[in-house]
């Protein structure tokens, strides 16, 4: 930012997003906790599963509604001015979440997991002002999706062993490669892709980064199916797909520091309240009607191991909430959010194990009983949790290494030239 | 507290100190317990006769003023609440402190300030806040899990009505051999009722127990027509154990953060050190993910004795009281145990020596899991409280 943003007017703030609300939004009646048993949609859904046509019609209705906040300055709080944001703190973009979250509006993660979230700050902290100017407004109005083109087949935990390489042609790049892992690629207009701009150079001298035009020649995407069984994922393949130089983000071999800009935006809220279907299953309401309905309440193993769970569930809820409040009190998130991760992934991939215990062979085969075939969802999607967004191991590193000061492995990859490497996965050579 | 006078007693103000104010009660308690309280002072004071530096708990008194903290000012306290008396908990617990500190402050005390005697309160809290009074809380139930039930207790009522006298055994007293004064929850005419007993009096047999715990010391005591008082009405010694339990358990919590906090820096520390293969063994990622799990252990267990104690004190936007005391005696329980076990294997040989602190911290997390029932108990209690 190039100026400590406002965090003054707070009440009027909330006043003005309360009433641009109350116009635009209706707001959702009293929600309940209750669970009754037996009713409702039985999905316990994760990643997403719609049909093309529904899907294409929520993008839709996430544009639409990016569209209207943009147009009422609440596209970007915390962006500045110039580029149509607000330059306000993240504490307003906090409390605006809070009060958003109180009326049925459609669900805006499309645009704002990857492109507002992410490489929305990162065009801002490293693009020409050419760039920031044609990108930032649109991405912000809602007209344009970005993506993160940085995973590779060969390079997953180790980011900067990627392999896609860039080479200069006139007056811009020709890039060829694989990404793969790519959410909302199919959506996206823009990508933010990393690439080998110079192999002679160790891994991390010699990455340059890129705005791609998703509709230039030479990008393909395809879906790619998870275990799950849904393709909320992509590979994208890049062949001799043209780029300006104008669309260089960041110095040529200056790469790396732009990843880490992405990355340090990437949300810390992967851990955050277990909300939506998932979170709401695994939640001590939801079991406790799940093992009175299969009768087991009685039962002192299950109700054992059901505390353990809510114990867990109930310490991590605890810990959000202190990191939210030293939030609010102006201190930034550290690398302990990763605990925040570690134990999501954890609370809820037991979760769905301890579901599957009560309910037994009734869970194996869709017999059309309600609350029973529904959780092979959630249990199939449970171990991506411990992979996306960092592996529990790189999260266990990072704790140590930079939370507890641990020495980092002795490096065998960080001087040498990068093509004297020995790699996994050779696309894009 | 349901138990009429109480509410006029905890619900005199309560001081809620500041950030500030926390990180500096915190700074003088540790740097206190740094040149009182090392390890060396801890092992000479747990081998002493009685398990204590009465010295260092003098001084605790009379400089620091900790058992005094959280008690109601019209008894000589500062009022303040479970908040700050975490910070004091976590800091002993983080050196192991022998002291009377646990047994008078958290568990007695308490007991008297939840019956809601007025007169008993009068007597025994002016010189639990000076220091003066040491004092033991023993609920002699059968299963030894603080949930009672009438005619299930060790210790009953026996005598007249003019002169009440116990009889029974309390089998397991944290604090007991040395406390001056015992308050007894024994089987009386009403029901459960809290009694006082003067340690020292003519009927009152007290057995220093070898306890698991070298640095807080368990006691049997038996009550041979003992003479005794009784404290707050007849009968009404459930939901005051019931309120006990809660500020007892966060604040236990509180103290089993400060022990695993050490162990994960004790830990790291030698993780960092130890040269193995030409390398510090926290540099092979087995080693590392040990210490990064026992982070995530202490983090976790922090943020639950912070919310409890916060809960407990009533400040708002904190969860309901009893659940979140539940959870934090489960967690920091678990965590504390779990944390003092791999802290001995990162150590390795060296950690299973009598020399090296990791088994004082091992047996303190094996002994407080255990010291309100242990996990059958909490878990089933913290299910209860969140109404399963």
């Amino acid at each position: 930012m190039p100026s400590e943003p406002d965090d003054s007017g707070m009440d009027q703030f909330v006043a003005e997003a309360r009433a641009f609300l109350d116009e635009h939004a209706t707001r959702r009646g009293q929600t309940s906790d209750e669970v009754v048993w037996g009713e409702g949609e039985d999905r316990i859904t994760y990643f997403s599963t719609d049909p093309p046509d529904v899907e294409a019609a929520k993008v839709a209705a996430a544009k639409s509604w990016q569209k209207v906040r943009y147009d009422h300055g609440f596209g970007w709080i915390v962006g500045p001015r110039e580029f149509g944001g607000r330059r306000l703190s993240s504490l307003h973009d906090l409390v605006y979440d809070g009060l958003e979250a109180e009326y049925d509006v459609p669900d805006t993660a499309v645009l704002s997991l990857i492109g507002l979230g992410m490489i929305g700050p990162t065009i801002l902290a490293h693009g020409t002002d050419d760039l920031k100017r044609r990108y930032l407004p649109a991405m912000y109005a809602g007209d344009v999706i970005a993506c993160q083109l940085f995973s590779e087949p060969g390079a997953g935990s180790d980011l900067a062993g990627l392999a896609t390489r860039a080479v200069r042609d006139g007056d811009g790049w020709l890039l060829n490669g694989q990404k793969v892992w790519t959410s909302v690629a199919h959506h996206a207009a823009i990508g933010l892709a990393l690439c080998r701009t110079d192999p002679d150079k160790p891994k991390h001298k010699g990455i340059t980064a890129f705005v791609v035009d998703m509709s230039a020649p030479g990008v393909e995407i395809r879906p790619l199916r998870q275990m799950s069984g849904g393709a909320e994922f992509n590979e994208v393949f890049l062949t001799d797909v043209y780029v300006p130089d104008d669309h260089r983000l960041g110095p040529v071999d200056g790469g790396w520091g732009v990843a880490l800009t992405t990355l340090m935006n990437e949300r810390a809220s992967v851990g955050g309240e277990g909300a939506g279907a998932a979170g709401r299953a695994v939640g001590l309401p939801f079991l406790t009607e799940l093992v009175r309905a299969n009768g087991r309440l009685d039962d002192a193993a299950v109700r054992r191991r059901l505390a353990e769970l809510f114990a867990d569930q109930a310490a991590t809820g605890y810990l959000n909430h202190q990191a939210l409040r030293r939030f609010r009190a102006g201190e930034q998130p550290g690398p302990e959010a990763s605990v925040s991760k570690l134990m999501y992934a954890q609370n809820l991939t037991r979760g769905a194990h301890f579901a599957a215990e009560v309910i037994g062979p009734r869970l194996v085969a869709d017999t059309g009983e309600w609350g029973t075939f529904s959780w092979t969802e959630l249990l199939l999607a449970t171990p991506a949790l411990r992979i996306l967004g960092g592996t529990e191991e790189i999260m266990k590193n990072i704790l140590a290494e930079r939370v507890l000061g641990l020495p980092k492995e002795p490096s065998i990859d960080n001087r040498s030239p990068f093509r004297e490497l020995r790699r996994s996965g050779r696309a894009g050579e | 507290m349901s138990t009429g006078t109480g509410e006029a007693i905890a619900d005199t103000a309560r001081l809620g100190a500041s950030d500030a104010e926390l990180a500096e009660l915190r700074t003088s308690v540790r740097d206190f317990l740094a040149t009182r309280a090392d390890e060396a002072a801890v092992r000479v004071a747990m081998d002493s006769e009685r398990g204590y530096d009465d010295k260092v708990w003098t001084q605790i008194a009379a400089e620091l003023g900790l058992p005094a903290l959280a008690l109601p000012t019209e008894y000589g306290g500062d009022g303040y609440g479970l908040v700050e008396l975490s910070v004091v908990a976590g800091e002993m617990g983080r050196v192991l402190l022998p002291s009377p500190f646990f047994s008078t402050v958290v568990l007695a005390a308490t007991a008297v300030v939840a019956s809601g005697d007025a007169v008993a309160a009068e007597r025994l809290l002016p010189g639990i806040s000076a220091g003066t009074t040491t004092a033991a809380l023993a609920v002699p139930d059968r299963a030894g899990s603080w949930e009672l039930a009438a005619g299930e207790l060790g210790v009953r009522v026996t005598g007249s009505t003019a002169e009440v006298l116990l009889e029974g055994v309390a089998p397991l007293v944290v604090g007991g051999a040395t406390a001056d004064v015992v308050l007894v929850v024994a089987d009386g005419p009403g029901g459960p009722t809290l009694y006082e007993v003067d340690a020292t009096s003519a009927g009152v047999h007290r057995t220093a127990l070898r306890s698991l715990d070298l640095t807080r010391r368990m006691a049997r005591i038996d009550f041979r027509a003992a003479r005794a008082r009784r404290v707050g009405e007849p009968g009404a010694a459930v939901p005051v154990v019931a309120h006990v339990l809660d500020i007892a358990t966060a604040a236990l919590a509180a103290e089993q953060v400060g022990g695993a906090r050490a162990c994960l820096e004790t830990a790291t520390a030698y993780a960092k050190e130890r040269m193995q293969f030409g390398r510090p063994i926290g540099s092979f990622q087995a080693v590392k993910h040990k210490c990064a799990d026992m982070l995530t252990r202490v983090q976790v267990a922090d943020a639950a004795a912070t919310e409890a104690a916060r809960a407990v004190d009533g400040v708002p936007g904190a969860p309901e009281p009893g659940v979140a005391a539940a959870v934090a005696h489960a967690v920091c329980s678990e965590a504390f145990l779990a944390v003092a076990a791999e802290n001995i294997q990162v150590h390795g040989g060296i950690g299973f020596t009598w020399e090296h602190s990791a088994h004082l911290y091992y047996r303190r997390a094996k002994a407080s899991q255990l010291l309100f029932g242990g996990p059958a108990v909490y878990y089933e209690r913290l299910l209860r409280r969140a109404g399963v």
